[in-house]
């Protein structure tokens, strides 16, 4: 252990940076004013330090992995009534993997931003720093050791995302309007999120006094978990439940989804960054986190699972029809996020079915269904990390057309593809990767969700798999609407003719180089897979020793062959080439619409008419639901609470110090005798004393 | 005499001496009065921080001890004490006075007479912390009630005379009631102990209320704690509160909130739950009612204000209620036997005064100055003002985020805590729904702050102001909000700087 012990630097270094850029920005001379090669600078050493940790954890240098044991270390922090608190990091594979992609991404985006962000002005210090301060949070997630710690971290980010969607919510470069809809923006995304937050705090309290602790190893632990769940087992459901209402709320899910598609009013450095590559990946994460508790009721698992097809089923319809090059991204970040939740859900299912937990044990009854409960695990993992390259690139690149364009309308694009080749390409790339086209990234991980579950359908009898079948339909059919939409997306902006006012032509190096590195990922990230890299998302591997399998991050490692496995069963299996099959269709149809225009798209919307056109359109009236929600529960509310408050309340006592002083309005009294008022009171209070006298008489016999 | 000894008495002597100083530098001197009373203050800020280096267990080395009034078979002496309770709570008045010093410099009208208010509410404020007799208590108690009058109704609002008024009925109404309350305990005490001289101090007090009847206990207990509720405010006692909010002075809101509203809670604690254990039990449902009301209640009225004063004003309601809650759970704690409880309510109880003390007097801090550099308070004739006042915005945007409890800041511990401890009080009585009220207030903490801030610092820049007149923080504003933000970071990095203090006091009460 010689770097591990140093991986408190890798979130300790952002924060360095906002207080520098923050607060001593200013003082730092021209150049470096704007803060931002210091914040690229620091988040290239954060990620050289996780990759190095990461490295040593798995065992390529220092004396031997650590491998599957989780190194932690920690400190005390407080102690409240006979509780204690600490703070530290907790690394495994799931947080290494956390901090290496986020860092790595962050370093893109950031470098990517110089040439963005650049005509911003001193506007750019506020930007870096504030998006140092996001990183700490995001890497302060994936290395806390405690759930209490996440929380904080968590919360960093949220408010970090408020003050990065708010950006432009005042002096809006494009008008007032705009910085009106960002300031709303900000304020919806903070709330509905809180919305969330707060059922994930009171999962905490509800986790905290169950377990005894938040600590990952207090509350993660086989043996703790048993003896809890004997206990009471309706409050671990209802922690679990809890924590989950936050995951809602961080990774926008059915219902919260709502505020995701507004936060599109902030920069598309920030969309890319914080609304698709990490910080809505905090709730996979605190899934996969929390996976041992979750496991314990089947339910649970069947609830996570049924949010995400449900999400990603509707988020892709909302997809379909919008003219926002930014908001078709927003959608399908929902859409892709809610096959990572079915992913864990279906998983989840499986393994919480496979395990018994008996007499302070957790038993694994089913290794078969444990198995697939590991896939889906992998597999929810590994789509993480697919997207996250991929969504970076993909906004990324619609960073760079609305920078050369100054427009996010897509009916106002075509043709940038001779203008903008370096952009268009790279944009392909990632479009083919989320589609599902055979090879890459998007492709394998996927097409392991979708195998988890059917193989769920498969294996479950009674009627969960009618439920697990609609749910690999749903997901069947979102996989056809992804390829169809993405490709509508880059067929109507970097193909046909340019129907805009005027395009600046390929973006500098600062943007283009980060596409470049972002597009070998995208395309190259599903081969970890076959390069023996399973160990990496493969944390149950075919571990199943009884007893030690609540150690959580086992296996799989010293077993390379896994990995290609899976990829020959992919390659085998009939369900693949149906999905094949529909993206090659779907982008075909896309091609017909939308380039040859030989089937006109207003066919089947009736030219915007239909119910369905217009339903979608208005998302779903979801921003009419909670408008409503907000007003009635909230302002309307109010207004009754003030009224109570000015006129009962008020009324009562103005008209008892009426009565006391006799007539009139005590404004008045109190304007022209104030001292006949001063008397009054003191009157009142010699008459109070002299009973309370004559009454301790009668009470004490004290005199 | 050892020189320890003096240290508290020297607390209210020095404020008192600034204070008559102050008050005779009228005409042409009157320009150094704030100099004069700012050094007072950081002389009892010194003092105060020679107390917090001491290790919390040799405190007693502090206590005073002298007689007053030992004659026609009453006792009242001058004792002093400072412990874990009341330490925090000296603390932050000192810091917080020598802040609105400051702060105030730009003082005009009358600035001998507003200075010598603002040390003499320090007098009664240190007085009420640190006496441990009733009779003490209860006088300075009242002293620190008439200056803050004269301050709102001197210097205040258009409407000052009926907030000044107001204030003053409802908190001497409540006193008085809080003094019956204390005649009875302290005289059956002496009949308790069947002594011939009746002992004001809190020791003897306490002694022997333990075992007196528990019906007269709970008697007892309901005067003491209506007269501290006003004062907290809980709900429905709580109109005077907005009101002189609204009309006082930018420093007297940031003392009235920051540390004359812990008289209220720092009695509850000091007198209700130490000296009456017997009502404990019996008044645990309606404390946390009332507590849990104005947690909800305060925080729904803060939605539909329009002065942002007045909506700080109604979140000290809501936050208050916090405190309110963590005692209910505390008193429930004790009697059910509860030690872990108990020591959780009480810290959470002491921790949320302490944090709410600082943040509160950042927030009225902020709204004054927006007021001062603004010209209105009125939320809706703002808008966009980040662009124009971006210092200010920042101090604003922390503050609320302070107070809506972001985690990493101190409001966040004096929540979690309490909301924790609630839990503890809850999960046995089988009533988990209450922990949605809990969480609800939380959410709409989070809705009034950021729909204050859309409204007034983003979206697009308001035409109703003017704004040649409209200016940035100045230095010495910027220092204080400054200095107070720093605080509320560093002890919500590391709450254990404020909690180390408490944890003994409550640990001595987990104890019975």
């Amino acid at each position: 252990m010689i770097i591990l012990d140093y991986v408190w630097l890798v979130p300790l270094i952002p924060v360095l940076c906002f207080v520098i850029v923050g607060f001593l920005g200013n003082k730092m001379g021209p150049k470096m004013a704007e803060g931002g090669f210091l914040v690229i600078a620091g988040t290239a050493a954060s990620f050289v330090i996780a990759l190095l940790c990461t490295l040593e954890y798995v065992g390529f240098i220092g004396d031997g992995g650590l491998y599957p044991d989780a190194v932690t270390n920690s400190i005390t922090w407080f102690s409240v009534g006979s509780y204690t608190l600490t703070f530290g990091y907790y690394i495994d594979i799931l947080s290494c993997l956390m901090m290496l992609f986020a860092s790595f991404i962050s370093l893109m985006i950031f470098t990517y931003s110089l040439g963005y962000m650049h005509d911003q002005g001193p506007r750019q210090r506020r930007y870096f720093a504030e998006v140092a301060l996001f990183l700490t949070g995001m890497l302060g997630l994936a290395v806390s050791s405690t759930l209490l710690e996440l929380f904080i971290f968590w919360e960093i980010m949220g408010l970090c995302s408020y003050l990065l969607i708010g950006f432009w919510s005042f002096n809006h470069p494009e008008g007032d309007d705009k910085a009106d809809n960002a300031a709303s923006a900000a304020k919806k995304a903070f709330l509905v999120t809180r919305l969330g937050d707060v059922c994930l705090m009171g999962g905490l309290f509800v986790l905290f006094f169950t377990m005894g602790g938040l600590e990952y190893t207090t509350v993660f632990n086989a043996t703790n978990l048993a003896n809890a769940w004997a206990a009471n087992s309706g409050l671990l459901t209802l922690a679990a439940l809890l924590i989950f209402g936050g995951v809602i709320g961080k990774s926008a899910q059915f219902p919260l989804l709502d505020w995701l598609p507004d936060a599109m009013a902030g920069p598309t450095t920030v969309s890319a960054l914080i609304h698709a590559a990490t910080m809505v990946k905090a709730g996979v994460y605190l899934v996969a986190r929390c996976f041992p508790l979750f496991v314990l009721e089947p339910n649970v698992m069947l609830f996570v699972a049924i949010i995400g097809g449900v999400t990603a089923f509707f988020a892709a319809t909302m997809a379909m029809n919008n003219m926002n090059i930014k908001k078709v991204l927003a959608y399908s970040t929902l859409s892709q996020l809610g096959y990572m939740f079915l992913s864990l859900g279906a998983g989840g299912y499986m393994m919480a079915l496979s395990i018994e937990v008996t007499g302070g044990q957790i038993i694994i009854q089913n290794p078969e269904y444990f198995t697939i409960g590991c896939l889906g695990y992998a597999a929810g993992c590994l789509h993480m990390v697919n997207h996250a390259f991929f969504k970076a690139l993909l906004f990324l690149c619609s960073g760079s057309v609305i920078h050369a364009n100054g427009t996010e309308d897509m009916r106002l694009m075509g043709g940038l593809y001779k203008q903008m080749p370096k952009t268009a390409i790279t944009m392909l790339i990632g479009t083919l990767s989320i589609a599902g086209f055979p090879f890459f990234a998007g492709f394998f991980s996927k097409d392991l969700v979708l195998d988890v579950v059917f193989e769920a359908f498969h294996e479950t009898s009674a009627n969960v798999n009618y439920l697990f079948i609609f749910l690999w339909f749903l997901g069947i059919v979102t996989a056809f609407m992804t390829a169809f939409y993405m490709f509508r997306l880059w067929f109507m902006t970097f193909m046909g003719e340019y129907r805009g006012h005027h395009c600046h032509g390929e973006s500098p190096k600062s943007m283009t180089v980060p596409l470049m590195i972002l597009a070998i990922f995208a395309f190259g990230a599903g081969f970890a897979l076959l390069l023996g890299w399973d160990g990496v998302f493969t944390f149950f591997g075919n571990h199943h020793t009884e007893g030690e399998v609540l150690q959580w991050i086992v296996g799989g490692w010293d077993r390379p062959n896994v990995g290609i496995h899976w990829i020959e069963e992919l390659f085998t299996n009939w369900k693949t080439y149906v999905t094949i099959v529909l993206v090659i269709v779907a982008i075909a149809l896309a091609y017909l619409m939308y380039v040859k225009k030989s089937i006109n798209p207003g066919k089947f919307s009736k030219d915007g008419q239909s119910w369905l056109y217009r339903t979608i359109s208005n998302r779903y009236y979801f921003p009419e639901i909670y408008n409503q929600f907000s007003w009635k529960l909230g302002y309307d509310v109010a207004r009754g609470v003030d009224f109570i408050d000015k006129q009962i309340i008020d009324g009562t006592v103005n008209g008892l110090s009426n009565a006391v002083c006799g007539s009139g309005d005590l404004m008045s009294k109190a304007q022209d005798g104030n001292l006949h008022t001063y008397a009054s009171v003191v009157l009142g209070g010699i008459v109070v004393l002299f009973v309370a006298v004559m009454l301790l008489f009668f009470y004490g016999g004290v005199f | 005499m050892d020189f320890n000894t003096l240290i508290l008495p020297l607390l209210i002597l020095v404020p008192l001496i600034g204070a008559v100083l102050t008050l005779f530098m009228g005409g042409n001197r009157a320009k150094y009065a704030n100099l004069v009373a700012l050094v007072f203050t950081l002389i009892t800020l010194v003092l105060s921080l020679v107390v917090m280096i001491t290790p919390v267990g040799e405190l007693d080395k502090f206590n005073f001890t002298a007689d007053w009034i030992n004659a026609g078979g009453l006792k009242m002496s001058f004792i002093f004490v400072v412990d874990g309770l009341s330490i925090l709570m000296v603390f932050l008045t000192a810091m917080l006075e020598v802040l609105v010093m400051a702060f105030s410099y730009k003082q005009s009208d009358r600035p001998n007479y507003f200075y010598a208010l603002l040390l003499a509410i320090e007098v009664g404020l240190m007085g009420v912390y640190l006496s441990a007799d009733y009779f003490l208590f209860y006088i300075m108690w009242e002293v620190s009630l008439i200056p803050m009058y004269f301050l709102i109704s001197w210097y205040g609002g258009p409407r000052r005379h009926y907030s000044a008024i107001k204030f003053f009925i409802y908190t001497h109404v409540a006193s008085l009631i809080m003094l019956i309350g204390i005649f009875c305990m302290v005289f059956e005490s002496a009949h308790l102990a069947g002594s011939a001289t009746v002992d004001f101090s809190f020791a003897f007090v306490k002694q022997w209320m333990a075992g007196a009847d528990s019906v007269f206990q709970i008697l007892v207990f309901a005067m003491l704690f209506f007269g501290f509720a006003v004062k907290m405010p809980a709900v429905p006692f709580h109109t005077w509160l907005p009101d002189a909010h609204v009309e006082a002075p930018t420093a007297g809101s940031v003392l009235l909130a920051g540390v004359m509203l812990k008289m209220g809670s720092y009695g509850i604690i000091r007198v209700c739950i130490e000296a009456l254990p017997g009502a404990l039990g019996s008044w645990q449902y309606i404390v946390i009612a009332i507590g849990l009301v104005s947690m909800i209640y305060g925080a729904y009225a803060c939605i539909a204000q329009r002065d942002l004063k007045k909506m700080v004003a109604y979140s000290s309601i809501s936050h208050m209620g916090l405190v309110m809650v963590a005692m209910g759970a505390a008193m429930g704690g004790a009697a059910a036997g509860d030690a872990n409880l108990v020591k959780m309510g009480i810290e959470f109880a002491i921790f949320q005064m302490f944090a709410h003390g600082l943040i509160s007097g950042m927030l009225f801090l902020v709204c004054g100055t927006a007021g001062h550099n603004f010209g209105t308070r009125e939320i809706p004739l703002m808008g966009g003002m980040a662009g124009k006042v971006p210092v200010y915005a920042a101090f604003m945007m922390f503050a609320f985020m302070a107070s809506l409890g972001l985690p990493g800041l101190i409001g966040f511990w004096g929540e979690f805590g309490i909301i924790a401890a609630f839990y503890q009080w809850i999960e046995p009585n089988g009533m988990l729904y209450l922990l949605v009220i809990c969480l609800l207030s939380l959410l709409l903490t989070a809705g009034y702050y950021l729909w204050a801030m859309q409204r007034t610092l983003f979206g697009r820049l308001t035409t109703k102001l003017d704004f040649a007149h409209v200016h940035d923080v100045d230095r010495v504003e910027a220092v204080v909000l400054g200095v107070l933000a720093f605080a509320i970071a560093i002890y919500g990095f590391w709450p254990d700087l404020a909690l180390s203090y408490v944890t003994g006091y409550a640990q001595a009460w987990a104890v019975i």
